[in-house]
């Protein structure tokens, strides 16, 4: 306003004008999108209040000492520092959910796709089919899951048993250090249902007249697969890929409930996000979490961007 | 069609929702309504629930918010509800906790309502000062405990051995042990739960040295060769069979139902004597209390009466005289004290001691006569665990299991413990 009083007259009319027209344009837009911003107003709430504001605060607070009972204090980069040259517990997790990405996604998508095959093939009760195999992923990390694990994986549990008709003494499987992420990786091939229902979509894209060619010319079922099946379902191989990847870099409930969530025996199934949670909920170190978390929000970066760069040399989009 | 919010219209939109929120938390209904979080199982929950409901009877227009949960799941939500500012009113204190939590200003300092509003008189003095951080008195102790060995009676009488008793030796213990598992009445049953990765079982080997687990000023309070010579005593007993495998050890996760005694693979396990009530529930057998071994037939003083669990007050409530109101009513009301039986342990008041003794059952009998009787076992109660203790206790039982499966020998993973413990100490 002051500066506006002392311009002169002409100035003043051409901002006016300029503003009027610049109110006219949004009250325009404003009057032809409320509804749209208004219908994605509960949305826009839930990712600034509930994705990004926490997000950007972890983000601050990963620089800082914070107890969460007295005000955080800066301490600069030292959490990170103390992460990358003075934490043993960090080296034991990042190897353990290592182990545990390297061995569960090629596994479950493998078995993902055997059944989704399986199911490809116009059975009768489909339907039924799908929702039974798909039950276990709805299960997730539920108490009942840990005592099913507990009775099928202890030293007198029913894998034992069976193996003992062969004559093989088997250990506790899921309380033997040596053994117990294995346990956790067969939970997880286990919950194979939601890759599986994509597998599904992805063979019903494959047009059957490309089979019925090519067993015209004589190629074998393995051929078809390998040749046909395979290449088409590359998209949706790599889509699952990156998702289970990700997912199993985030995987916390199998291992906090089957180890009570200690982690143990020896820091066996000490996942990554269990020892982040200890570090945040148990030990009251909310700073040191927060960076914690946001090493594994890189981690998980570098390993996207590593499957899209090599993507190109795998992926087939072309009919 | 077109949309239009008017400015005016906004504005009285605005202020009914402002109306609407305020009805909620009119001054009339903050004044008497008490939130109250505690951890256990339903039992508890029940008898606190019916003090509750005692409770609003005797004060009426009072609402009473009891929430409980496990104690895994108890402190992360604890310390949530502390940092986003909604402490429950009431808060169910742990011996371990309270200093964590006096220190960092989320407890109320309650001296100043004695002898008004809280009437402590005849609690024993000692288990008062349990509840004080710094010489400010920050919980009320609900009930005294001690460590004890829980031990399936019915087991021993089976194989035809004597139960250990107060002047068995942590030697004799390991013979009884390996003789209940050569035994073999039962299949796959050994002596004893392997102890070596159970805090109070090593705090109470320390005691009976003349050590403990932490100074008063929070520093590690034994050394190396004690610690080697505790993983050393338990390789023996894993040797000659007398406690579990380390695998069956392991599905324990410090709760009841897990314990190696309650699902049926060893005769003897490691507890708190409130939780004996617990025990005696999920098991079949007649089970009975004893303490934890001596080192030497003359060595004593190392269980003590600790305070098995306060009520501290929220530093932010905005209802602190009813709180403490409540706290003296918990501690101080015969007819809640019938409710609350010993299910948290003895009660710290003479008067409710008297007037609950009378009502118990045989059950409830055993760990108030258990207590009662330690004698020269018992000692001073040492200063309230400093902070990180809890992540102590957790390296104690990943070391403990190192040493179990063979990663680690008993010499290696004493000087471990020890060199762990330090370090966390000095990070704070």
């Amino acid at each position: 306003m002051s500066n506006a009083m002392r311009t002169p007259a002409g100035a003043i009319n051409v901002e006016r004008y300029q503003g009027a027209v610049a109110e006219g344009r949004f009250r325009r837009l404003w009057n032809a999108n409320a509804p749209g911003y208004l219908f994605l107003l509960p949305w826009l709430v839930g990712f600034f209040g509930l994705t990004l504001g926490p997000a950007l605060m972890s983000l601050y607070l990963s620089f800082t000492d914070y107890d969460m009972l007295q005000s955080p204090r800066w301490v600069g980069m030292a959490n990170y520092v103390r992460i990358a040259t003075a934490d043993p517990k960090f080296s034991a997790a990042m190897h353990v959910t290592l182990t545990y990405v390297v061995f569960s996604v090629p596994f479950k998508l493998t078995f993902a796709l055997l059944v989704a095959m399986a199911l490809n093939r116009g059975l009768r009760g489909l339907p039924i089919y799908r929702a039974i195999f798909y039950l276990p992923s709805l299960l997730g990390g539920s108490v009942a899951i840990a005592v099913l694990w507990r009775q099928l994986f202890a030293s007198d549990g029913l894998v034992n048993a069976a193996l003992s008709h062969f004559g093989i003494e088997g250990p506790s499987w899921i309380s033997h250090p040596s053994y117990s992420i294995y346990t956790l990786v067969a939970l997880s091939v286990w919950q194979f249902g939601s890759p599986m229902i994509i597998f599904l979509a992805g063979l019903r894209q494959i047009p059957q007249d490309m089979y019925e060619a090519a067993s015209l010319d004589g190629a074998s079922k393995f051929r078809q697969f390998y040749k046909i099946t395979l290449p088409l379902l590359t998209p949706v191989i790599f889509f699952n890929a990156v998702v289970q990847t990700i997912e199993a870099f985030k995987a916390f409930t199998p291992a906090f409930i089957i180890s009570g969530g200690t982690g143990g025996p020896i820091n066996s199934t000490l996942f990554y996000t269990l020892y982040l949670y200890q570090e945040a909920f148990g030990n009251f170190r909310m700073g040191y979490a927060s960076a914690l978390a946001w090493i594994l929000v890189m981690i998980i970066a570098i390993f996207t961007a590593f499957s899209f760069l090599t993507s190109r040399y795998w992926v087939h989009y072309d009919d | 069609m077109t949309f239009r919010v008017s400015r005016r219209n906004f504005v009285a939109g605005g202020a009914t929702l402002l109306s609407l929120s305020a009805l909620g938390t009119s001054a009339l209904a903050q004044e008497t309504r008490l939130r109250l979080l505690w951890w256990g199982s339903q039992p508890r929950a029940d008898r606190t629930n019916k003090v509750s409901e005692l409770y609003k009877a005797k004060n009426a227009g009072t609402t009473i918010n009891g929430e409980f949960l496990g104690w895994a799941d108890y402190w992360p939500r604890l310390a949530t509800q502390v940092a986003g500012r909604n402490a429950p009113d009431i808060i169910q204190m742990d011996y371990r906790y309270i200093v964590e939590y006096a220190r960092r200003g989320a407890l109320a300092p309650l001296e100043s309502y004695m002898p008004s509003k809280l009437q402590l008189e005849d609690f024993d003095p000692a288990q008062i000062e349990g509840g004080k951080v710094d010489g400010h008195l920050y919980g009320v102790s609900l009930g005294a405990n001690s460590a004890a060995t829980v031990v399936n009676a019915a087991a021993f009488k089976e194989a035809g051995i004597d139960i250990p008793t107060q002047k068995t030796t942590w030697e004799e213990f390991g013979k009884i042990g390996a003789e209940m598992t050569k035994a073999g009445k039962r299949k796959g049953y050994f002596g004893f739960a392997d102890g070596s990765g159970v805090e109070p079982a090593l705090e109470n080997y320390l005691r009976q040295r003349g050590k403990a687990l932490y100074t008063a000023d929070s520093k590690i309070a034994f050394g190396p060769e004690e610690a080697s010579e505790w993983f050393d005593m338990w390789a023996k007993f894993r040797e000659a069979g007398a406690c579990v495998t380390p695998d069956i050890q392991a599905l324990y996760k410090d709760t009841i139902d897990t314990s190696p005694l309650t699902v049926g693979k060893a005769a003897c396990d490691y507890a708190h004597s409130n939780q004996f009530v617990g025990y005696q529930a999920m098991v079949k057998d007649k089970l009975a209390l004893t303490n934890y071994m001596r080192i030497t037939p003359d060595s004593k003083g190392g269980h003590y009466r600790k305070p098995s669990m306060f009520f501290s007050v929220s530093a932010q409530s905005k209802v602190m005289d009813l709180a403490v109101d409540y706290v003296n009513f918990f501690v101080k009301n015969p007819d809640a004290a019938v409710i609350l039986d010993v299910e948290r342990g003895i009660p710290e008041s003479k008067a409710m001691r008297d007037v609950v003794a009378t009502k118990l059952d045989e059950t409830g009998k055993v760990p108030l006569d258990y207590v009662a009787g330690l004698g020269d076992l018992a000692g001073p109660l040492p200063p309230p665990p400093p902070t990180g203790a809890g992540e102590g206790q957790l390296i104690l039982r990943n070391i403990a299991e190192q040493v179990a499966f063979g990663q680690l020998t008993p010499s290696d993973g004493g000087k471990q413990l020890v060199t762990e413990i330090t370090q966390i100490l000095a990070r704070g």
